[in-house]
């Protein structure tokens, strides 16, 4: 996942004619930071990257951010975004090809329409129990996020197992 | 290989110990933040790292066990001092020539790309800009050493907030391309967490924590629950710093991991950066070192209050 | 660990080789500029002055020159009054005044150079640099002091010229070059003087690591071992002759004179010895005169030249030293 050779810069990048901070990035999505949301920063780059898959804005084969630019623009530590790179590399979503930079591989896989609407359904009977307990929407919402926490601390990120699971799946 | 490696390091001012018996390996490829309070020893160890002191006792080796201060030494690491200490009465133009003058690697084109880019006027004494373009000035003359191991000390401190986010930018972006290693001591505990993945806590001349952000934050948590049960779990786990109401306690307590389990009628939270160096500096007792043989179980200071 | 693997650049594994002498030459000059030209412009001023009156006093000492003090014109007298009297005051009064330069060039020299470094910090900077201490701080001492020898050499030659006529030796002469102060202002010597000022300026420099305190430092030092030499040091670079002719030849340097009487001992009254001088013979009465022979001026200039040089090279190598044990 290396950029490109130290220095290299093309010539038409850099800031050099006025009008052009959308034309430097060859990227067509640039990362912010949300410092307020608690969020690890490398999940706040990987969600942002499926949100954008998700609603068009990247497509198979474009370019995400160079490591060297969201760096410089987010001030954050590069290993964060390789991280979050990496962690899209597993998911699949992502490819790097060495001295050119990271590329969207694939597209998030769509859940099926029905299956989604029998979570849907569920998920409306669980609250309506919830409401029935007595918690309000402040309380539904702090006990779901932490029950999301640990359910997913617990299991490991996506295409990899807990420590108690040996096989490995995903990606090689 | 380890961009700066201490051993028993000492360092005595007349009667005074700087730093004391202070132990610690910071791996290369990394940004790691030196956080302290006042007087606790993170310039004296910076100066030690980069040559300008000898140290009283022990020794510290950088770049993979080069003596600090060796030519080698001197030649890999670039230094911006407090203050960004430059000559006043020469212009920029003639610090980009003098720098370049007293190292063997200067990129001259990098470094006028910058200050274009910044804003610095070649032609003007270096005196008479601002305090934010001087240490972007001195931060320019040292990146454009190419260095491997970037150390400042106290950069941000007279910055507005645009500025350290520029200065910062810059720094990490030179660190993604060159793969330089950046070893910097800050106060601005809210921004390390984005900025710093190694993270060393220096408090009255010693190490108190030192390990990759990641592997601290991930062995340490608070846990929330009843404060009649905080003295039970004190005895189980390892308690660093707990804050104690009535009816409820925090403690932020260290772990051997995410998976371990939390005590039943208690709640987990993950810990910010800010959150664990605040604990530790509010208990000088405890200590978080890398290594088997350093771990010290915390001693009972813990469920203070 | 998750790190960056970007294309490692090519390191040295040995030692790097030493930054080149010119590089670090332009260093100095560049940070020298302003308070050389400052100098320069100064002592371009002093040259000047002595240049004119020394035109002068040549213009007057040919007046004379014509003239002998056996047989005196009117027109002689007057001459040789304004030569001797006015002129000379000038002329040692700008003898007095040239021997404060080197002093002053030496130590508003020497001693900024480490001292400002170490005061406004940015020794943090310099001396984290790929070239080290040692040959940055070699070259920023050498080209000040190469310089300032160089001018007070040049200096020493024009005062040599300046204040021919009063050496040259005529019954009228009036001054030795071989006396205390001249010997300091001729020959080798105040380019040696000049460089020790600036040695111990740049010590005082990196001991006391303020500008002005060092500066007066190296001031009082310099002074004091100037005086020291005048008073006690320079007559026994060889054993002084003594004479009880009384003649010595004008360019010698005549370091103590008594009169003895007949029963052997000194002669302490001063109205005595008037009498003796105004009057006729004076059996019994001896003039003594210890005193260092016209021939020994370069044999001297060269002794006196060569320890202020070694003293110099001496005071420069521990300010190096110093330099290199300076902890932050």
């Amino acid at each position: 996942m290396a950029d490109g050779p130290a220095g290299a810069t093309p010539p038409d990048a850099g800031g050099g004619d006025g009008d052009t901070p959308l034309a430097r990035s060859a990227s067509p999505i640039e990362f912010r930071l949300d410092t307020a949301s608690g969020v690890p920063t490398y999940l706040q780059l990987v969600h942002q990257v499926e949100h954008a898959l998700r609603l068009g804005y990247l497509k198979p084969g474009d370019q995400l951010p160079k490591v060297r630019d969201a760096v410089a623009s987010l001030a954050i530590n590069p290993n964060t975004v390789l991280k979050a790179y990496k962690e899209l590399e597993t998911k699949g979503l992502a490819v790097g090809r060495p001295g050119q930079g990271t590329f969207v591989q694939a597209t998030l896989s769509q859940v099926a329409l029905p299956e989604l609407a029998t979570l849907r359904r569920s998920l409306l009977a669980w609250l309506g129990t919830a409401d029935a307990a007595g918690l309000d929407e402040d309380g539904i919402v702090a006990l779901f996020t932490s029950a999301l926490r640990d359910f997913f601390e617990r299991r490991g990120a996506p295409g990899r197992r807990g420590t108690s699971d040996s096989q490995k799946e995903g990606v090689a | 290989m380890n961009v700066i490696e201490t051993s028993g390091l000492g360092k005595r001012y007349g009667s005074t110990w700087a730093l004391r018996n202070f132990t610690v390996a910071v791996p290369a490829g990394h940004v790691a933040a030196l956080v302290g309070p006042n007087g606790a020893g993170k310039t004296t160890l910076l100066n030690l790292a980069v040559g300008l002191a000898r140290p009283t006792a022990g020794a510290v080796n950088v770049l993979g066990g080069e003596p600090a201060g060796s030519p080698a030494a001197l030649d890999g690491i670039a230094f911006v001092a407090q203050d960004a200490p430059l000559y006043k009465n020469l212009p920029a133009a003639d610090m980009l020539q003098l720098t370049g003058n007293l190292n063997r690697r200067f990129d001259h084109g990098y470094a006028q790309e910058r200050l274009a880019e910044l804003g610095i006027p070649l032609k003007r004494r270096a005196g008479k800009l601002s305090g934010g373009q001087q240490a972007q000035l001195a931060l320019t003359l040292a990146l454009a050493r190419r260095p491997r191991l970037l150390v400042l000390d106290e950069p941000l401190a007279n910055l507005d907030p645009l500025a350290r986010h520029d200065f910062m930018g810059m720094v990490l972006a030179a660190a993604a391309e060159d793969g330089m290693s950046v070893v910097l001591s800050s106060h601005v505990l809210a921004e390390l967490e984005r900025v710093a993945d190694y993270l060393i806590l220096v408090s009255g001349g010693r190490v108190q924590v030192a390990g990759e952000v990641d592997e601290l934050l991930a062995r340490h948590r608070v846990l929330t629950g009843p404060a009649a049960e905080a003295g039970r779990i004190a005895q189980r786990l390892s308690v660093v710093h707990a804050r104690r109401a009535e009816a409820q306690a925090h403690l932020l307590v260290r772990t051997g991991g995410p998976g371990d389990p939390v005590p039943p009628g208690w709640e987990a939270h993950p810990v910010s950066v800010e959150e664990l160096v605040l604990a530790y500096l509010r208990e000088p007792g405890a200590a978080a070192l890398p290594g088997p043989a350093r771990t010290q179980k915390a001693e009972p200071t813990e469920v203070s209050r | 660990m998750i790190t960056l693997n970007t294309p490692a650049p090519a390191r040295r594994d040995t030692t790097p080789p030493p930054v080149p002498w010119r590089r670090l030459t332009w260093v100095s000059w560049r940070q020298y500029r302003m308070s050389a030209a400052g100098a320069a412009a100064f002592l371009g001023v002093l040259a000047l002055y002595l240049l004119i009156m020394g035109l002068r006093i040549r213009g007057a000492y040919a007046a004379v020159a014509d003239c002998s003090l056996s047989a005196p014109g009117k027109r002689c007298v007057g001459a040789f009054l304004l030569f001797d009297n006015d002129y000379f005051l000038i002329a040692e009064t700008s003898a007095a005044v040239l021997l404060a330069v080197p002093a002053l060039a030496g130590v508003f020299a020497g001693a900024p150079i480490l001292a400002r470094e170490l005061d406004s910090g940015t020794f943090r900077f310099a001396w984290t640099q790929g070239a080290g201490r040692t040959r940055p701080t070699l070259a920023r001492l050498a080209l000040p002091a190469l310089t300032l020898t160089a001018a007070a050499a040049a200096f020493s030659q024009l005062f040599g010229w300046f204040f021919y006529p009063f050496f040259a030796g005529r019954e009228f002469a009036q001054a030795s070059a071989f006396a205390p102060i001249y010997f300091t202002l001729t020959g080798i010597a105040f380019a040696a003087w000049t460089l020790t000022a600036f040695a111990i300026g740049a010590l005082a420099g990196v001991l006391i690591r303020r500008a002005v305190p060092a500066m007066a430092a190296a001031l009082a030092a310099w002074s004091g071992l100037l005086l020291a030499t005048l008073l006690f040091l320079r007559r026994h670079y060889e054993a002084p002759l003594t004479t009880r002719t009384g003649q010595t030849s004008p360019s010698s340097w005549v370091i103590s004179n008594w009169w003895t009487g007949p029963n052997g001992h000194r002669v302490t009254s001063e109205n005595q010895i008037i009498a003796i001088l105004n009057g006729g013979p004076h059996p019994g009465y001896t003039q003594w005169t210890i005193y260092q022979p016209a021939t020994r001026y370069w044999h001297f200039q060269l002794i006196e030249g060569g320890w202020l040089l070694a003293l110099s090279l001496l005071l420069i190598a521990a300010t190096i030293w110093m330099v290199r044990r300076r902890a932050a």
